[in-house]
Formats: structure tokens, sequence, C-alpha cells
């Protein structure tokens, strides 16, 4: 076999036993890697009803068959676990040299099973494991943990960690590496620390098997140039993502205010002019051609690393201008390993049940002194914080009165920074994104703000939701690989076959790429459905309030929009049609059939109901 | 007439401001805007009220209009 390594490493914590084992090449080829090796292991490894924080869940590390190689913006590690916020498969992409490092060490995939008895950290040097104590950096943020990993196995070696929020079980708790990358919004940080593992280090020394070695590196070398070079004519990383946050208020699809309102017009201060004028440094990836990671000081003078997502949550979500203060928010975030989106929701979420009524508390939107005292007390999960390390859905649930129809969030993970409530295709983005509302599935706002009209509920939205989750799960995800040089500069995406066939010496076409995408979202949804056998098609609806007319913008372009419940339903209509699903949005028997997954819908029909359906 | 214009992104350092009132003609369509910001050989995006617009369309005094590169999202 040729590209993947061909070989798992499963590392039981609870009594310190690995083994290595061996995966097929049919199995590489149906499910490519990354995104799809880790749904199916955990599809066929985890009975129905596993408890997330619990020993029985397994927490993976997934890497594909070009990984590790030299190609642009190939640095992506995959991170995945049954999640304790959705209760269903959960997964993260994070920058990391751990994507080269598990590659050399001769692993696509580590499985890491049951519960260390006391916090450790795991050192994996080729084909050596040791179990290490933990307690020099336990209760550390990821930055010191990290500073302490890096003195002791040096900066280019694979680093996971997590920080204090992973290590309480905060439930949108992520991963962090290289002191800037972070990833695993569903909660895999919290997994991860569920199991008493600090860190995950790994150092590799072998040769990484490719088809034609000698063509993928001069490949490599010829496209890093090329897409730095159009990276550079389109100065796209002088404002990086947040360049985003002046287009969205211009658009009225902005988060402001717990996404009560779509634009502010102190938004600017926070825009990507300002945060690219306060960069003291970049940062980026392994392999990276466009660096993304723009670091501000914040108001106690860290290096802040911003984006886009961080900044929308934190910021105008919030109503805090300030950017400093912003990134204060963000910094505190990153240091305890806690998802600076469901952060940002869970505190707007919050803010507005005091303002509604639901719950009596003393933080206000605009407040952000006590909106960093909340961040610490949730990351020690103390006193508030502890409700609020729940995120905004299960807190909903606490509360009650009706303030679940305005927890921002869709199967329990919270929408990133694009505020639906006038976008009817993006919120289909969000409402059918099988992992909880991400925006990593599927981003249409720019297609269905630009080539499509507004307020439209046309099928050629769900028909584009349908192609970018293809596109993403199976090419994006599964390399995995960075999207940004084909979504930020337009790389084209034969590149991306090209890679993945001169490193396994096939001879695959972007069809066969999608192909592999619907059976991964069939699978995805499946897993949904497996764990939920009650779902219904409200599992795909958006934030409630986004249908509330008396919460629509009262001015601008936006003014009196808001989503209309029959005309979504046609819209998930549409998007059912295509992806050959039921009206509950389950895939039928058929369907499940013709993308290869007739066992898958066997197993799926012992716990639920599956219809047949007809042949697509 | 007047048209506000405003830029985002990687066309605020090339062109040196983020949003000003520039004096044109009637009439006057978005694309010939772009073109007199030399930006008429560019990708980009233009929109007017919370929709894109098509190069063809026609500006009236006091539009607002925002030009963005092409970017598919975070």
């Amino acid at each position: 076999m040729k590209g993947w390594t061909g070989n798992i490493l499963r590392i039981n914590l609870s009594n310190k036993i690995y083994k290595k084992e061996t995966f097929t090449e049919e199995f590489a080829k149906k499910w490519i890697g990354g995104r799809g090796f880790a749904l199916k292991i955990l599809w066929d490894e985890l009975k129905p009803g596993t408890d997330p924080l619990g020993p029985d869940n397994k927490l993976l590390v997934v890497q594909g068959p070009i990984s590790g190689v030299p190609m642009p913006n190939s640095g992506k590690t995959i991170v995945a676990a049954k999640s304790p916020l959705t209760g269903t498969y959960g997964d993260g992409n994070i920058g990391s040299y751990i994507t080269i490092q598990m590659r050399k060490a001769g692993y696509d995939i580590i499985i890491f099973e049951g519960k260390a008895p006391s916090p450790e950290y795991v050192f994996i040097e080729d084909d050596k494991v040791s179990f290490l104590s933990a307690k020099e950096i336990w209760g550390k943020g990821t930055f010191e943990a990290q500073d302490w990993l890096e003195k002791k196995y040096g900066k280019t070696a694979g680093i996971l960690s997590i920080g204090q929020a992973g290590e309480k079980m905060v439930l949108y708790a992520i991963i962090r590496s290289m002191q800037g990358r972070s990833g695993g919004r569903p909660g895999i940080g919290a997994v991860m620390g569920s199991k008493n593992l600090k860190a995950i280090v790994v150092k590799g020394t072998k040769e990484i098997p490719l088809a034609d070695s000698k063509a993928m590196r001069d490949r490599g070398r010829a496209d890093l140039r090329k897409v730095g070079e159009m990276d550079k004519k389109a100065r796209w990383s002088v404002q990086g993502t947040n360049a985003v946050l002046s287009w969205c208020n211009e658009m009225w699809a902005l988060p402001v205010r717990n996404m009560r309102h779509s634009h502010h017009p102190d938004a600017w201060k926070l825009d990507g002019q300002r945060t690219s004028e306060a960069r003291v440094a970049t940062y980026g990836c392994p392999n990276c051609t466009m660096r993304c990671g723009i670091a501000i000081l914040d108001k106690e003078g860290h290096e802040s690393e911003i984006d886009y997502e961080n900044v929308g949550m934190l910021g105008p979500n919030l109503e805090i201008f300030n950017l400093k203060q912003m990134a204060s928010l963000n910094y505190l975030c990153d240091d305890f390993g806690m998802d600076t989106i469901s952060g940002g929701s869970a505190l707007s979420f919050y803010a507005d049940a005091i303002d509604q009524g639901a719950t009596t508390g003393d933080f206000k939107f605009g407040d952000a002194e006590r909106a960093k005292e909340l961040l610490r007390l949730i990351a020690r999960r103390e006193g508030i914080g502890d409700f609020l390390a729940l995120g905004s859905l299960k807190m909903a649930k606490k509360i009650g009165k009706n303030s679940e129809a305005y927890a921002i969030q869709c199967k329990g993970l919270d929408l990133s920074a694009y505020n639906c409530k006038y976008v009817p295709g993006q919120a289909l983005a969000f409402g059918t994104s099988a992992i909880g509302a991400h925006h990593k599935e599927a981003w249409i706002i720019t297609y269905e703000l630009t080539y499509s009209e507004r307020g439209a509920y046309g099928r050629d939205k769900a028909q584009k939701v349908v192609e970018l989750q293809r596109i993403r799960s199976s090419i994006f995800e599964s390399l995995p690989i960075c999207r940004f040089p084909w979504i930020e500069l337009g790389w084209d995406l034969k590149n991306y076959s090209d890679y993945f066939n001169l490193a396994t010496g096939s001879n695959w076409t972007l069809d066969d790429f999608t192909k592999r995408g619907d059976r991964i979202y069939a699978l995805l949804k499946a897993f949904w459905t497996r764990e939920h056998p009650d779902t219904d098609r409200t599992a795909d609806y958006p934030p409630r309030i986004y249908f509330d007319p008396s919460i629509a913008d009262k001015e601008g372009p936006a003014a009196g929009k808001h989503l209309e419940y029959d005309k979504y339903d046609a819209l998930l209509d549409h998007y059912y049609d295509i992806r050959g699903w039921d009206k509950r949005g389950v895939p039928t028997r058929r369907t499940m059939e013709s993308v290869g997954l007739a066992k898958e819908a066997e197993q799926l029909a012992k716990v639920a109901e599956v219809e047949e359906g007809t042949v697509a | 007439m007047k048209i506000q214009v405003v830029l985002i992104g990687q066309f605020i350092p090339r062109l040196g401001f983020s949003e000003k009132a520039v004096k044109v003609p009637a009439p006057f369509t978005a694309g010939d805007l772009a073109a007199r910001l030399g930006l008429g050989e560019v990708d980009k995006v233009i929109s007017k009220n919370g929709q894109g617009i098509a190069g063809g369309e026609p500006l009236k005094d006091g539009d607002r209009v925002v030009i963005a590169p092409i970017f598919s999202g975070g």
C-alpha cells in the first residue's frame, strides 16, 4: 500500500497496553483518511449510548495519505470522538507538527481507549510508547504546557495538549497545538480530559511511503511556491479571515447581541484593518503558504492570535468593541483550551437569558471584565462557571422558560459567527451539518449573498450546501488538508486529486472524492440517528429565534426580515431529496446501499426506523 | 452623483482607503465604478443594500456600494 502507512496504534490508557494494528487498502480507499477513517472506526467500535466522557469513548488522532508531505497547507490532523456537546460523532482539524511526526513514526491512526488512573501524557517515539506523569503540567494552561513539552522534546515534536477546560471537561473544550492552533469544537478536548490525558507527543524517524516520492517532492516544492505567490498577489494574508467581519457587517449578517441584531455601527473597531494594524506577529501551521494567525496584544499584554470566528463571537456578539478586551477574552479561551465560538455563545446566551428575565445573574452585554471572570470560572468549573461550561443548549434546557429559542446552536453545537436570520441557505448549511453548526462543513454565504437572491429558498441553495459538504468532507476533512488555498485564493480542486494520486499511485478524479463525500455524510447522519433514534427534521433546523418576527432588524437591508418555517421546510425537502434521505432527515436504506453502506443500514435499522426509499 | 464606496479586506491597502464618497457622472454602473477605482480586472464581489449586484447594475445618487475580494469563508 502506498500513501497510507496502513498502521493503527491502539493505546489503552487504563492498563497501559498498546499494540500496532493494520488496515487494508480496501478500507483506505473506501474512507480516504482523516474524518472518513475516524467516523467508520467510531461507528464500528462505539456502542450506541456510550457516555462521551466515560472510559468507553475513544479519542482518535488521524492522518491521511498525503499528511506530512510538504504540499500547500498539508499540516492538518483530525481529532475525533463521540461529542459530549452533541452526543454524536464529532471532530475537528488542527494544524500541528503531529501531522508530520505521526506519519514519520509510521501511523495514520492513533486510538486512545480507557482512562489513565492519574493525569498522564503519552510520548510516542516510532514503535515505543511511554506513559508519563503529567503532574508538572496538569492544571496549567495550554501555553505553559506546550512550552514545557517543547523544552523537553523540541519545537518540531508533534504535540497536542489540553488546558484546564479539557481537564475539567468543559463540554466545549478543544485541543491545542503549536501555541496557536486549535481543533475539536464538539468538545474533543473534554474527551481527552476525561481520559486524564494532558498531552500527546509524537516523534518519528521513518520514511512516509509514497507511490512516487520524487514527483511528489517536486510538485510540492513548486506548488508551495505558487500558492505563496498567489497569496502575495492577492494580499489575502494582510487581513486574513477577519476581512470577513466588515463584509458581514455591511451585509447585515454579523452576530450582534446573541445574534438578535445583525449589524453594529462600532463593528469597524474590530475589523480586519484594525487587527492588521495591531498585528505584532503572524503564525501558521506546518507547510502553510498563507498564514492566517494574526497575533495582537491583549489588554494584559499577551499575544492573542485571532481570526474572524473568535472576533465575531467574543466581540460584537457580546457587544464588546474594544479590540484589546476582545483579544483578552480570546487569549483566555486559548490558554484554557476552550472553543472561542461556543465560549462566546455560552456567554452571550447567559447575558441574553438574564436580559429576558429567564434567569438571574450579574453579567451584561458589553461587560468585558466580567466576561473574563466568567471564562476563568468556566475553566475551573466553579460557581456559575460550572453551569456555563455546559454550552448554550444544555444551559437552556436547565433554565427552561422558552430560552432554547435563543440558544444559538444546531444539534448542540453553537453556530459560527454568521447571523443567518436573513440568510436561509447558510441557515440550512448550519442546520444540516451532521456534527452540529460548524462553518467548516458548508459555507455558502458569499454564494448566497452574491450570486443568488438573498431571501430566496431555491433548490440551488440546497444543491450548493450538498456540493460543499461533499467536497469538504471528502477532500479537506479526509485527506486532511487546509481548505484556504481553495476557498480564498481559488487554488484548483484538481490539485488535491493530483496529490492523492501521486501519493497512492491511484487515478482518482474529483468525482471519486465526492462519491465518498456522500458516503461519509450518510454515515455521519446515520451516526446521529443511531444516537438519537427519535430524531426528526427539527434536528436540522437553525435556532428558533431566526424565525421570530419580533427580533428582525428594525433598519437596514435586513429590516423586518426573518426565516419562515414553511419555506425553510421546503428548502429542507430539497436538501433531503438531493441526499436521498427521508422526510425526517434519515438516510434511506436504498441510499445507504447505493453509497456502500448496506451493512451500516442493517445496523442502524436495529435501533431506529430506516425507510426503504427508492433507487436514486 | 455621489456614491459611498466601502472596501473590504485587501482592497483597503491596495487603494489606500476603507470608505469614501466618490463623485461620478450619471448614468454609471457598478462595473464602471470598479473600473474607475482600478478594480475592473480584479476578481471581486460588489454589493448594495445587503445583496450582491452584477457589474451592469445602474447606480443612483447616495448608493452605498461594498466591494470585496472573493472569499469563500472560514
